[in-house]
């Protein structure tokens, strides 16, 4: 058990339009202009907007093309996520110095739980302020912090701290809110009910006709009126948190679900063989990463949209868990097999998950030859690439005119570039 | 068509050719039906899923001949809710009706028409004793592979030997090897790979029948088990050459009771979480289990065993070593092995024809 509430101290630290701010950093001419970064293709999505390209609706997970057509007078970055996870790689470091209870939820966002911090670091406040101020002189980035109880309260209040949008310009936000165990209950009141964790359209259409649309109606309505109207689960999850109750633990290194990768096509491919180099491509980034992580998983996971955004997932679970970019693929290009690829295929990608931390025990095989050999190539290749470059080796379908060219993480995760 | 019978008969029927039925809802939504097929009072109910057909024959009071598809899952959980007592099943139109005391329920059919036609066997038909036949795909078949990634091997072989058949499965993590002298199944040289699921199925269906007749097909094989006959196809391709992978001599060698080295398997195991290994510490006259997960915990027992050569440490999936303990007969196994790296062969210390090779887990 965690305690009494109040006795914790939680930090939800974000990155300000984290992309578009990194890429500021080396394009200097871009600050004070809308800027987004994404897919910049036909297909691609928005992952990040300058608070001025926000001023003109545009926001991330929309496709770029109504972006473009929102704010046509942006500047549009592919980006890039190699540069992006190694400054949050720092960023994460600056934030472990202060406790070691740092749960990282993407790449520019995390929470730390500093409730045993205050003696070497001063209170919760005053740690975010910290955060803020090394964070912009390391790195010359913003960011916003929310200080509260716990985590759900935490992410709310660094919403307020952010800055927003104007046509005018952005306005700087707080930058660090805090909420007090004493204050929960009058910060949360105002809040339109949709702020609530797993209040989605539906639920909160049956919100509604009970009369609900703040924080503050639901907080007032006894449980078993909200379980009436929305369920056992949910009516008792929803409950809790009107009151501001919400006992999850900041869990530091959490093994991730899964290891992915996934790309959109320029155009929708129909041959097998094109597609299926594409599998062993991403099968390769996969592995890597798992290898460089210290995972391994049992279940590989195909996954195929068409061009008509039917998309379907193929899976299959292994009897041991496994890195090697070649099984991967193995797996990967029988799983498949089952697909027919004629439709048109819009985007095509491959996870490994049930993904446990190598212990440094591994299963040999009677049959040993194939698997040990694998073992032994991708060992080779993850030194070779250590030390002369991603691109010194990979596997031939990656071999292009321009040389070798592996597939990295976030490669067209937006979408394909522009033509 | 239309019959009476009993509903235990119906129940057990119905549950035997549903294993054949696949949840997955294939290709031919057909197949999620047991055909019933009826001629006189002999009735013939079937589940198929294409790779695994599974019939039963009954004897009912027939009053009209016909054949009807009802679907699988929803006929066997009325036939389980009904009273016991005689149950009518009526198709009529596009209904099959199912009466049983004041009980009537009308379930609508799938067409019988697009039900596959299975052809029936044709071959030389072989009797099998079904409890050692039985016995020995106890033994082999839960080494075979579950990954549909290695599809040849989730099959068993059945292979001809100098005297009789053998029984091999193999998920290339360890291997199971079973004798069956004087069974002689196969032309001399012949062998066939059969899936593991199907055989898993006719140990099931096998029960205590006394024997089991076998016809081997061109690309199925036919077992019949009194009134219970399954068929499924053969898997095709090459069986990995297991006989290369079986050491003739190993210097190190234990001998242990099976039941205590089950029993403290058991325990230890408690203490392997994840793919963490248990570790067994050869000594002369002592062999010590270990197990340790980081951040859980360690579990150790020791057990008397005789031990002949040199001080030896091995590292194995518990459950891999214990699916082979469980299978081996005999109150005593041995356990012979080069090193840490290499198969270990687990046989009876009193039986010669069953032999299971597990590879260790390298440690490190």
């Amino acid at each position: 058990m965690t305690g009494p509430e109040d006795a914790r101290c939680v930090l939800h630290v974000d990155m300000d339009s984290f992309f578009v701010s990194v890429e500021i950093l080396s394009h200097p001419e871009l600050r004070g202009r809308p800027v987004v970064v994404g897919g910049t293709g036909a297909r691609g999505v928005v992952a990040s907007a300058s608070y001025e390209a926000r001023a003109y609706g545009v926001h991330s997970a929309m496709p770029t093309t109504r972006a473009r057509r929102l704010c046509p007078q942006a500047v549009f970055l592919q980006g890039d996520h190699r540069r992006y996870s190694d400054v949050s790689r720092r960023v994460m470091a600056i934030f472990g110095s202060f406790t070691p209870l740092v749960e990282p939820v993407s790449l520019d966002e995390a929470f730390l739980d500093v409730t045993g911090s205050d003696r070497l670091h001063g209170s919760g406040p005053e740690i975010g302020s910290a955060i803020r101020r090394e964070v912009k002189a390391s790195e010359g980035l913003e960011c916003s912090v929310g200080v509260a109880p716990n985590k759900f309260v935490a992410k709310l209040a660094s919403e307020v701290a952010k800055p927003s949008a104007s046509p005018a310009g952005p306005v700087p936000g707080p930058g660090l809110v805090t909420v007090t165990s004493d204050g929960v209950e009058a910060f949360l009141r105002p809040l339109p009910v949709q702020k609530l964790w797993g209040v989605g359209p539906a639920t909160l259409a049956r919100l509604e006709r009970l009369g609900v649309s703040t924080v503050g109606d639901l907080a007032v309505l006894p449980k078993p009126a909200i379980q009436a109207a929305l369920g056992e689960a949910v009516g008792a999850q929803l409950h809790d948190l009107a009151h501001a109750r919400d006992d999850r633990p900041v869990v530091p290194d959490q093994v991730p679900r899964s290891i992915s990768h996934e790309e959109t096509f320029a155009t929708d491919h129909r041959s097998r063989p094109d597609l299926e180099r594409e599998l062993v491509g991403m099968a390769d980034s996969v592995g890597t990463r798992l290898r460089t992580l210290g995972y391994s998983g049992r279940t590989v996971t195909v996954k195929v949209r068409f061009g008509d955004f039917r998309t379907i997932t193929r899976s299959s679970t292994l009897s041991v868990p496994i890195d090697s970019s070649a099984l991967i693929a193995r797996e990967a290009k029988r799983l498949f097999r089952t697909v027919d690829p004629a439709p048109g295929v819009r985007l095509i990608g491959v996870a490994v998950s049930g993904l446990a931390a190598d212990c440094g025990a591994r299963q040999l095989s009677l049959h040993g030859l194939d698997q040990q050999l694998w073992e032994d190539a991708d060992e080779a290749v993850d030194q070779i690439r250590a030390r002369f470059g991603e691109d010194a080796i990979g596997p031939a379908v990656t071999v292009g005119p321009s040389g070798i060219r592996p597939k990295l993480t976030g490669d067209r995760q937006w979408g394909p570039h522009r033509e | 068509m239309k019959f009476r019978c009993e509903r235990d008969v119906l129940v057990d029927a119905l549950t035997t050719t549903g294993r054949a039925v696949s949840g997955r809802g294939g290709a031919l939504p057909v197949l999620s039906g047991i055909r019933f097929a009826l001629e006189d009072d002999a009735l013939v109910m079937t589940g198929s899923d294409l790779d695994l057909t599974i019939s039963v024959s009954l004897t009912v009071a027939g009053s009209t001949d016909g054949s009807a598809v009802i679907p699988a899952k929803l006929a066997a959980d009325i036939a389980r809710a009904l009273e016991p007592g005689a149950v009518q099943i009526e198709a009529k139109d596009n209904e099959a009706i199912i009466t049983a005391g004041r009980s009537e329920f009308s379930v609508h059919l799938a067409p019988a028409e697009e039900f596959p036609h299975l052809a029936g066997p044709t071959g030389k038909s072989v009797t099998l004793n079904a409890a050692e036949f039985s016995e020995g795909l106890r033994q082999v078949v839960p080494a075979a592979s579950a990954d549909d990634s290695r599809p040849i091997l989730t099959g068993v072989l059945l292979a001809a030997e100098a005297d009789g058949l053998r029984l091999v499965a193999t998920d290339s993590y360890r291997l199971a090897v079973r004798d069956l002298p004087g069974a002689s199944v196969l032309e001399e040289g012949q062998e066939v790979l059969v899936p593991s699921r199907a055989l898993g199925e006719l140990t099931r269906a096998l029960g205590d029948a006394a024997e089991v007749v076998l016809v081997l097909g061109e690309r199925d094989a036919t077992f019949d088990i009194g009134a219970t006959r399954l068929t499924t196809r053969l898997i095709e391709g090459e069986f990995p050459n297991y006989t290369g992978l079986i050491p003739t001599s190993q210097p190190n060698r234990l001998t242990v009771g099976r039941t205590p080295l089950i029993d403290a398997m058991r325990r230890v195991k408690l203490l392997a979480r994840e793919a963490t290994p248990v570790r067994l510490v050869m000594q002369p006259d002592r062999l010590e289990l270990i197990a340790i997960t980081q951040d859980v915990g360690q579990a150790h027992e020791e057990l008397d065993a005789k031990y002949e050569g040199s001080d030896l440490t091995v590292a194995f999936n518990p459950e891999y070593l214990l699916d082979g303990l469980e299978v081996t007969p005999g109150d005593e196994v041995t356990l012979e092995t080069v090193d840490a790296l290499k198969p270990a062969l687990i046989r009876s210390a009193e039986a010669v024809d069953f032999l299971y090779l597990l590879m260790p887990v390298r440690v490190s």
